[in-house]
């Protein structure tokens, strides 16, 4: 105590000094618009890093209580999933205003550059021609003819099918279709040279097909090569799907393709 | 003796000489800091410093200025142990030595006004302008008006404590 009274009265001129100093500012920021202003913007933002610190802090401190609370969830959420059974029917997906399907795959594509798949249902569960066909939640195909109980699906592994898809999320808008050669490879045809494509970018659907909604996942780019002098380069796609070992599929259909259909088409003469 | 010298000189720039300004912003003169300047050197620190300060809180007062004379006055007073020591003369103050041109010589009297005219004007000039980007066009009025703030405390100096005038009053 001796000792800070020692070492105020040392520096008490210029203590005395600071002080008077301080007490000047005051009024100057009480009476002066600009100093004020200044000054309140100055302390404003070192308030706010501050307070952004102590938030930071807070919430690192937090982590542990966060962690307890969401293991304490987890734990409750586990018990709900062991105690349901599986359920076999497919619910309407009333929220994007597609309805889904459960089918199963009967005949897969061959690797032949035409060939078509068979699955079930058929009209017995309101499957219709055109609907969309999902596998794993990636595009499998189309549906091309409906029977009974079966339907004809048209896949992407199909020589003379082409798909509209996008290049990443709202990427350009280009065509996906396969030259029967390789069923893990798959081409994006007539793809203008200023489109940047690298190996890994995704390939979604577009939805302008009215087939599947958009940003399906329809593949990832494996390779994409630039001929010189050509106006186009060709990019090669490896499916999402595994068409090989595929068996459960969805079928999926807009709440109202028959309107979109009708409007989408062609004025007749 | 010193507030009273203080306050003449605040009342007298207040009322008669804010006007003396013949080159308008280029020739500001602050005539109260004569009363500051007139603070024997040998005084004690806390004196120069609470000088200072009155001085802005009357001035301010007087000119509704509010906090920037203070401050002004509060750093001139603050640095003025440091300006007598840095004009100190190689033997140090005598214990009678008065800042006047008789005691001080004229080069002390000159160096000393013209540094702390320097000094206030300056810091005037910061809390004036507050803003870093008028502060160039500010910098030559203000080391002008300084200059002519030392010119005007020689002048009052020389008037009061004229060598003839004390001539004929001895």
């Amino acid at each position: 105590m001796r000792n800070l009274w020692l070492l105020l009265q040392r520096n008490a001129f210029f203590l005395a000094f600071i002080a008077l100093l301080a007490v000047s500012l005051s009024v100057l920021f009480r009476h002066n618009g600009a100093a004020r202003s200044t000054w309140f913007s100055r302390t404003g933002s070192v308030h706010s890093k501050v307070e952004q610190q102590r938030h930071q802090w807070s919430n690192y401190l937090r982590l542990a209580e966060q962690n307890t609370s969401l293991a304490e969830e987890n734990a409750e959420l586990r018990a709900r999933l062991l105690s349901m059974e599986m359920e076999t029917g497919w619910e309407e997906d009333t929220l994007r205003g597609w309805t889904v399907h459960s089918g199963m795959l009967v005949k897969g594509p061959d690797g032949a550059p035409l060939s078509l798949s068979l699955a079930t249902p058929g009209q017995d569960k309101a499957i219709e021609a055109g609907m969309g066909v999902l596998a794993g939640g990636a595009a499998f195909g189309t549906v091309e003819e409906v029977g009974e109980a079966h339907s004809r699906i048209l896949t992407l592994l199909h020589g003379a099918a082409s798909w509209s898809c996008r290049i990443r999320r709202g990427g350009p808008v280009v065509s996906l279709g396969w030259d029967g050669v390789d069923f893990e490879r798959l081409q994006l045809v007539d793809v203008p040279r200023h489109i940047q494509a690298q190996r890994g970018d995704s390939i979604f659907t577009s939805g302008y097909d009215l087939r599947f909604p958009p940003d399906i996942l329809m593949g990832t780019v494996l390779e994409s090569r630039r001929t010189s002098g050509a106006d186009f380069i060709s990019i090669s796609v490896k499916p999402a799907v595994d068409f090989l070992s595929v068996r459960h599929l969805e079928f999926i259909q807009h709440r109202s393709d028959s309107e979109r259909v009708a409007l989408a088409a062609p004025p007749e003469p | 003796m010193m507030v009273l010298r203080i306050l003449l000189l605040v009342a007298l720039q207040a009322l008669l000489l804010r006007d003396i300004s013949p080159l308008g912003e280029w020739t500001q003169p602050q005539w109260a800091l004569w009363a500051l300047l007139l603070i024997p050197p040998q005084s004690g620190a806390f004196v120069k410093l609470l000088g200072g300060f009155a001085m802005g809180v009357f001035l301010d007062i007087a000119l509704g200025t509010y906090g920037q004379h203070m401050l002004a006055g509060t750093m001139l007073g603050g640095l003025m142990p440091a300006l007598h020591n840095l004009f100190a003369p190689r033997e140090g103050y005598e214990v009678t030595d008065r800042p006047i041109l008789r005691d001080m010589g004229s080069s002390w009297l000159l160096g000393f006004t013209l540094a702390s005219a320097l000094v206030y004007h300056l810091v005037l000039m910061v809390v004036t302008e507050w803003y870093w980007h008028l502060m160039p066009a500010a910098i030559l009025p203000t080391l002008t008006s300084a200059c002519f703030t030392t010119v005007c405390c020689m002048v009052t100096h020389m008037i009061v404590y004229s060598p003839e005038r004390r001539k004929t009053g001895s």
